[in-house]
């Protein structure tokens, strides 16, 4: 067969199976079964999931990573947090805590140098100090304060959290969970139980048959129970098992604690595809898909183009698909539409410029619908990973967002605009450097190009409008207002109002070609604006801190983009001498 | 030529008026003012800022320094006439009333229905509170930010007589005659906010001569905007009977006290109070629920089950309003907004807006218009392509269906 029918169907299969892969279990460590350990159902958060998630979420909160280097080797998640809880002295030790801000170093008499980790035993001998001023800073509105009272009360809430985390399932200090069961019923013991259930970050004890399908117990409630829940005793040889590196006995608890949470079949299996969903990390996956597609398009371009361009389409396609079933495997978990929050909103977005751009390949089969929708999936997948740092992105929904339907119509429309206006704003800035760099532009693409521009602008324009009054409805519906002037809304409307100015000026001939294209690259700006600008402002645009980095990152994409609507605007290849005086008389010549 | 010519110029007018670039003007004033109305609620609070960018005419600044101010660009309200009139002007005088054009037609009524409900919005929309604690009943609501002046005549034990007075009315009026009683009340001041503090020794001296006003003194201070903010009322009134002065009370909702005088044997209460508005039916708050996912603070639902009461209509049944689901009744939607005292107290957020369905209807229109409109131009770009590569020979021809 002919090397251009075949390599395009095997670059695709391969991408897609070396996905796949990940959902083989990892090896035992030290002989520790982990992946048995990571299927464990726990309830935090106010749902019931796999205990691999609740490590991978909380060392993402504390470290913002799901593994971290230590003596040599990668220490996983699950495996931090069994030492978190059973070793704390071997926890205390390794480098979790991510600081970046100086003063905070500062503080813990640090200096910034390239090591930006420090271990809890690190911090401990100055943590009444961070205590203090965290303390003084959490009193002000969290507008008001500095960066570094920012810095310091973040901090002082991941170190609080590691405390809560290993105080879950027995006291630090403490003889731990055996000697705890065989002195129950003493003052002392009840005195610990009760700090258990105080501090317990999960439950790890699933409800009795019997009992109600949320009664899931903390050890310290467990405890204080007059009858023992039969998972207290494993759950304590688990521990000591752990402990003294006991790999035998470790898995055989495991293995009991398993079939106490298969008493509750559903949430039990749940629990295990989310895990499997949590190995294969398709959205992080659809990225490395998306930068092979982009990096061989543009190779295409100088090089073998008609091997290497389906080649790449057909990487794009893979990465889309993996991107899609990412985004199914969701809504089946979590039971609800795709966009739930900012961080699922960034998948989705970038889910629907890849699908409208495998749309605009097919028509045009130019590759540049593969680079302009390889290089949206990437950047909002990007967004997305920097997101996903607030811990659980499956969290639960506060009550007036508790509604499927609304979810499911506003909030997709409105996602799909922005979508939209992303792809109109990306084929234009391929416009504007393909100008530049292609040395005999051929009209044909141009034009092309301006033609898909200018659909995709229509169909934002359709989406964005029906999505900013979906969501006045649903205003309408839950406070009685159907426009409140919210920042939100008027973000939104911003995203009409600018389409609807290019619609306008087009129609009218205000503008041409390289004017429409200018404007489609500020569509960039506005949609970032109103997707994630607003939410800074609720914070408060003075405010430094955590929110600082995205504010700067939108502070930068914003001047890149803005600096892109100036190459839009240069004539073609304007550091050649005679550029501008070419197109001057190109215009002369137009008007007369 | 003749520059003076009225029907030249009416007809310049006109070209304005329909012009496509005034749309687009329009379009761009909306995002500024859109802009600067988002930042500046950060300072001003959602409401403070709509009234000074989107619900005015002209957006006014003040000069520095001095007490002048001055209008720096139209203001929301201005704008969104002037894109409704270029919409239908243009609408009438340049799209042809074609077929071809049948989705703008509908997408234009539809956005000049649009902005038209919010003109009716800002006009009539009336929110109110209904706050009320599990077990009681009640049949009036409540204004947030408006107050006003009641003399309550609590002499009769089975019925209350009321005189209320808009907090509006004492800002108007000097002299206000209570109907049915001889009693007229003068009005010696109001202030919209002010922050009352004890008397001291230096302080000017007090305008009430009865009640505790004499022991206060009240500073005006500037009116408060933001939503999550109250303005204190102040107003000194003298009820005056048969030419006899009953003394000079002060009147706050920020004094809990009851005040009272007498005459002619009958004690008049004086209250500041939210202004109120009386239902003819009431409401009963059986139950309060505030529920939370499991082993969390995170709140899954509020809701409250209330039992309503209509004698005139002959109604009496139960119901639930929770998040998303609101009663609508009379012409007033009742939702979920808050609660209190542990759970026990809630609030609804009362809303009665006459044009509250104009924004539906305009969503309907404008959808089906811009499908229609861009399926319209798809099947014509189609027929384009194809009698394109029609041309082109060797091609075989396809006509779009």
């Amino acid at each position: 067969m002919k090397l251009e029918k075949w390599l395009p169907a095997a670059a695709g299969a391969v991408a897609i199976l070396a996905v796949l892969y990940a959902v083989k279990a990892p090896p035992k460590v030290r002989g520790l079964d982990l992946d048995a350990f990571g299927h464990l159902p726990v309830l935090e958060g106010g749902r019931v999931k796999p205990i691999d998630s609740l490590a991978r979420n909380t060392l993402l909160v504390i470290r913002s990573q799901q593994s971290f280097a230590f003596q040599g080797r990668t220490v996983k998640a699950d495996e931090w947090l069994l030492d978190t809880l059973f070793r704390p002295q071997v926890a205390d030790e390794q480098p979790i805590f991510v600081i970046d801000d100086p003063e905070v170093l500062a503080l813990f008499g640090l200096q910034q140098s390239r090591n930006r980790y420090y271990s809890f035993k690190e911090l401990r001998p100055r943590i009444e100090e961070l205590e203090k001023q965290a303390q003084a800073a959490g009193r002000l509105d969290a507008k008001q304060r500095t960066r570094f009272q920012a810095a310091a009360v973040n901090l002082s809430e991941r170190v609080y959290l590691y405390w809560r985390l290993q105080n879950t399932v027995q006291v630090v200090g403490s003889p731990g969970l055996m000697a705890e069961l065989a002195t129950a019923g003493s003052p002392e013991s009840a005195e610990r139980a009760r700090y258990l259930s105080q501090m317990a970050h999960f439950r790890p004890l699933p409800p009795l048959s019997g009992q109600p399908v949320e009664a899931w117990k903390s050890v310290g409630e467990a405890l204080s129970q007059k009858e023992p829940h039969p998972g207290l005793t494993t759950l304590a040889r688990l521990a000591n098992a752990y402990t003294f590196s006991d790999a035998q006995g470790f898995n055989q608890a495991v293995g009991e604690l398993r079939k106490l949470g298969a008493a509750w079949p559903d949430l039990a299996s749940k629990a295990s595809q989310e895990l499997y969903f949590n190995r294969i990390q398709p959205f992080l996956a659809g990225i490395v898909i998306y930068v092979m597609a982009l990096l061989l398009v543009f190779v295409s371009w100088i090089w073998k183009p008609q091997i290497l361009q389906p080649t790449s389409f057909a990487l794009l396609s893979a990465g889309a698909l993996v991107h899609t079933l990412g985004l199914a495997y969701r809504i089946i978990l979590q039971g609800r539409p795709p966009v739930t929050n900012l961080y699922s909103s960034a998948v989705f977005v970038g889910w629907g410029a890849v699908v409208l751009g495998v749309i605009l390949e097919w028509v045009y089969r130019k590759g540049f619908g593969t680079a302009v929708a390889a290089a949206t999936g990437i950047g909002s997948l990007i967004v997305a990973h920097n997101l996903a740092n607030d811990g659980d992105t499956m969290e639960m929904m506060r009550a007036v967002l508790d509604s499927n339907f609304w979810l499911g119509t506003h909030v997709i429309t409105i996602t799909i605009g922005y979508s939209g206006t992303y792809l109109a704003g990306a084929i234009a800035i391929a416009w504007a450097l393909r100008r530049h760099i292609v040395k005999d532009p051929d009209p044909a693409t141009s034009k092309a190009l301006y033609g898909a521009t200018y659909g995709i602008i229509c169909f934002s324009v359709f989406f964005s409008f029906l999505g900013t009054v979906l969501g006045g409805i649903w205003a309408d519906q839950s406070w009685g207002r159907f426009w409140g002037w919210d920042p939100k809304e008027n973000g939104a409307l911003l995203i009409v109002l600018w389409n609807a100015i290019i619609l306008h000026a087009r129609w009218g001939g205000f503008a041409r070609e390289r004017g429409i294209m200018t404007m489609a690259i500020f569509g960039n700006v506005i949609t970032s604006l109103s997707w994630f600008g607003v939410n800074m402002l609720g914070v408060g645009l003075h405010s430094y801190g955590f929110m600082d980095k995205a504010f700067w990152a939108l502070a930068g994409f914003s001047a890149s983009q803005i600096a892109l609507m100036g190459v839009a605007l240069l004539p073609p290849r304007f550091w050649q001498p005679g550029a501008f005086a070419a197109e001057q008389q190109k215009a002369g010549a137009g008007t007369r | 030529m003749n520059s003076l010519d009225p029907k030249k110029w009416a007809h310049q007018l006109l070209d304005v008026l329909t012009s496509l670039k005034l749309t687009i003007l329009c379009l761009a004033m909306l995002i500024v003012l859109v802009v600067a109305c988002t930042l500046a609620q950060v300072q001003l609070g959602t409401w403070g800022a709509v009234e000074i960018y989107m619900r005015s005419w002209l957006v006014w600044v003040d000069l520095p320094g001095g007490e002048r101010h001055v209008p720096v660009m139209p203001g929301g309200a201005l704008v969104g006439l002037v894109l409704a009139a270029n919409l239908l002007v243009a609408q009438l005088r340049r799209l042809e009333l074609s077929w071809k054009k049948v989705g703008l037609w509908i997408t234009h009524a539809g956005l000049i229905l649009l902005v038209a409900g919010e003109f009716v919005s800002a006009a009539f929309q009336v929110e109110h509170q209904l706050v009320f604690e599990e077990g009681q009943t009640v049949g009036y609501v409540e204004h947030r930010q408006q107050q006003e002046l009641a003399i309550v005549d609590a002499s009769d034990p089975a019925v209350d007589d009321v005189h209320a007075i808009p907090q509006g009315v004492l800002g108007r009026r000097s002299e206000i005659p209570l109907a049915g009683t001889p009693i007229t009340l003068r009005v010696h001041g109001y202030f919209r906010n002010a922050q009352l503090r004890n008397r001291g020794p230096a302080d000017p001296p007090a305008p009430a001569t009865a009640g505790i006003g004499p022991m206060v003194t009240a500073l005006e201070l500037p009116v408060e905007s933001r939503d999550d903010r109250m303005n204190t009322v102040a107003a000194w009134v003298e009820p005056v009977a048969a030419g006899r002065s009953l003394g000079v009370w002060m009147v706050s909702n920020a004094l809990s006290a009851p005040q009272a005088f007498t005459w002619e044997g009958r004690s008049y209460q004086l209250l500041m109070r939210p202004a109120r508005e009386y239902l003819g039916y009431s409401m009963t708050l059986k139950k309060f629920s505030h529920d939370r996912y499991p082993g969390t603070e995170i709140p899954k639902n509020f809701s409250s089950l209330v039992r309503l009461q209509d004698k005139g209509r002959g109604e009496d049944r139960d119901v639930l309003i929770y998040m998303n689901q609101p009663l609508r009744y009379r012409g007033k939607t009742f939702y979920q907004a808050s609660f209190g005292k542990g759970d026990t107290l809630s609030i609804l957020q009362v809303v009665e807006n006459p044009g509250w369905l104009m924004p539906y209807a305009s969503t309907v229109l404008v959808t089906v218009g811009l499908l229609v409109h861009f399926a319209i131009s798809l099947r014509r770009s189609m027929k384009r392509r194809d009698a394109g590569a029609a041309a082109t020979p060797k091609q075989p021809q396809t006509q779009g269906a």
